[in-house]
């Protein structure tokens, strides 16, 4: 089974943040929650650039192995995931991640957290496919309608790419081939070192 | 006309000729990272940096020690401890002191409403914490949450109660010389003779019993509201959650052994924390010293 993947190409991100409102607006994200944010350095100098972050939905995530109640999963494609009803906000995910992907909410009891909230791929979460559950507590489910994801998706330069890791990573060596620099995606050594 | 041309075109000149010398003169570091050349590894390495940040420091070592090392410790605590006293009850046995000699007064009435008031949310700190630990067998969601919900108040209550406790018996509870010779020889616990320990008002045991529960639960309330609240750098978030399970797997340690004391190890002692008063007995051998000091 394809191996879903994201990989930003920072030679092409302009530092839009296109994807950051698509995702937000798109999957109704509550205000303080970012899923994916764009990190820039050298702003306003020669040697700007920047590079679109959200959960890279790591091989043998550390989230998934510190979280005390295997609340988070990891789908056949790769895909992590968290179950939302089963997550007790501990907030080990966030010590575990080292992209800061999880994301938590304030929460109605004492001022606790509550459930993690972090990219999906667009690919909804545990509740089921299409329902109003789904789309309410993980937001739209593209993968399962056969689209890529929002921020890959409205990525205006198509630095953003997402999908599977054979097709993506085949068209970024296309690019770096035809660049002649700009070998190795930026995180994927470090999040996808197994497969 | 074409004069006031030359003249502002002059002037247009010597101000880009400045603007060019000032440019290259303040500007002159920027001049050597012109886009075509700059590295894509330093950029990589800027990324890295303030994406990544110290997650090499300890972020693999939270990663590796929460999966299972931290619930060992815990289940080892919850096993071992009991499992040693069950064999202490079955072997040796629990110790009583008759009520004939007389009773001491040991604790006033304000001393034992602190300390019940510590007992249950300390108790419910450490219930309710053991089921965050193994929140996998409880299969997290509601039952878990409010666990960790109970846990925050709990530890709210404690944190206003334990000061209080540790200004009511600090004096009693400092280091003397006799407490070495109790802890060697385990506080008579080993043998059924009733012969005189050397203890204070309070032995060695219950000292580091209130050392550990309130500077240490102290350390626990200070590391516990980071971890719930996140005002830390995530570094030191993962320490706070390191040092909260080690510390906390010792709590529960020393908490059961003071269940163990005062429930079985002793008879009445329970009684004496409800009502003030423990046997003369009972004072004059594992308190021997309390009368002398």
């Amino acid at each position: 089974m394809a191996r879903m993947k994201f990989l930003c190409d920072v030679e092409r991100c302009i530092n839009c943040n296109g994807c950051v409102i698509a995702c937000k607006e798109g999957n109704k994200v509550p205000v303080g929650i970012n899923r994916r944010r764009v990190v820039a350095i050298n702003e306003g100098r020669p040697g700007e650039k920047s590079v679109s972050i959200s959960c890279m939905h790591c091989a043998d995530a550390p989230c998934i192995a510190v979280c005390p109640v295997k609340a988070i999963y990891q789908r056949e494609d790769g895909i992590v995931l968290v179950n939302k009803d089963i997550c007790i906000g501990c907030g080990y995910c966030f010590m575990a991640c080292p992209f800061g992907a999880p994301q938590f909410p304030s929460g109605q009891v004492f001022g606790a957290r509550g459930a993690m909230d972090k990219c999906t791929f667009c690919a909804g979460g545990p509740a089921e496919t299409f329902s109003e559950k789904e789309r309410k507590l993980y937001g739209q489910n593209r993968i399962a309608e056969g689209k890529p994801p929002l921020c890959a998706a409205m990525c205006s330069t198509k630095a953003l790419l997402a999908g599977d890791a054979d097709v993506i990573s085949d068209i970024y060596r296309k690019r770096a081939f035809q660049r002649g620099s700009g070998a190795g995606a930026w995180g994927w050594d470090k999040a996808y070192q197994d497969k | 006309m074409n004069k006031s041309y030359i003249a502002l075109w002059a002037v247009f000149l010597a101000s880009s000729a400045i603007a060019a010398t000032a440019g290259a003169v303040f500007c002159q570091d920027q001049l050597l990272f012109s886009p075509g050349h700059e590295s894509v590894t330093a950029a990589f390495q800027q990324f890295s940096s303030l994406i990544v940040g110290d997650w090499q420091q300890n972020g693999r070592l939270f990663v590796e020690w929460q999966p299972a090392l931290f619930r060992n410790i815990f289940f080892w605590t919850i096993v071992c401890v009991p499992l040693v006293f069950l064999v202490h009850y079955l072997a040796i046995g629990p110790k009583s002191f008759s009520h004939e000699k007389g009773e001491v007064f040991y604790f006033g009435v304000f001393t034992r409403l602190v300390h019940w008031v510590a007992a249950v949310f300390f108790s419910l700190l450490v219930l309710t914490g053991l089921t965050m630990v193994f929140g996998k067998l409880f299969g997290g969601g509601a039952l878990v949450r409010s666990a960790r919900y109970v846990h925050i108040v709990s530890a709210l209550i404690f944190a206003i109660d334990a000061p209080v406790m540790f200004l009511i018996w600090v004096k009693d509870m400092l280091p003397k010389p006799y407490d070495i010779k109790w802890l060697f020889m385990m506080g008579g616990y080993l043998s059924k003779a009733k012969r005189p320990v050397p203890a204070g008002r309070f032995n060695a045991g219950q000292k580091m019993w209130f050392w550990l529960s309130t500077l240490g639960g102290g350390y626990m309330a200070w590391s516990g509201y980071r971890m719930f609240s996140f005002g830390a750098e995530t570094g030191a978030l993962r320490v706070a959650a390191i040092i909260h399970n080690f510390l906390g797997a010792a709590l529960a340690g020393f908490f059961m052994i003071h269940l163990y004391m005062s429930l079985f190890a002793i008879k009445g002692s329970l009684k004496s924390m409800l009502t003030g008063y423990k046997p003369r007995e009972e004072v004059e051998i594992l308190h021997s010293r309390y009368h002398a000091d």
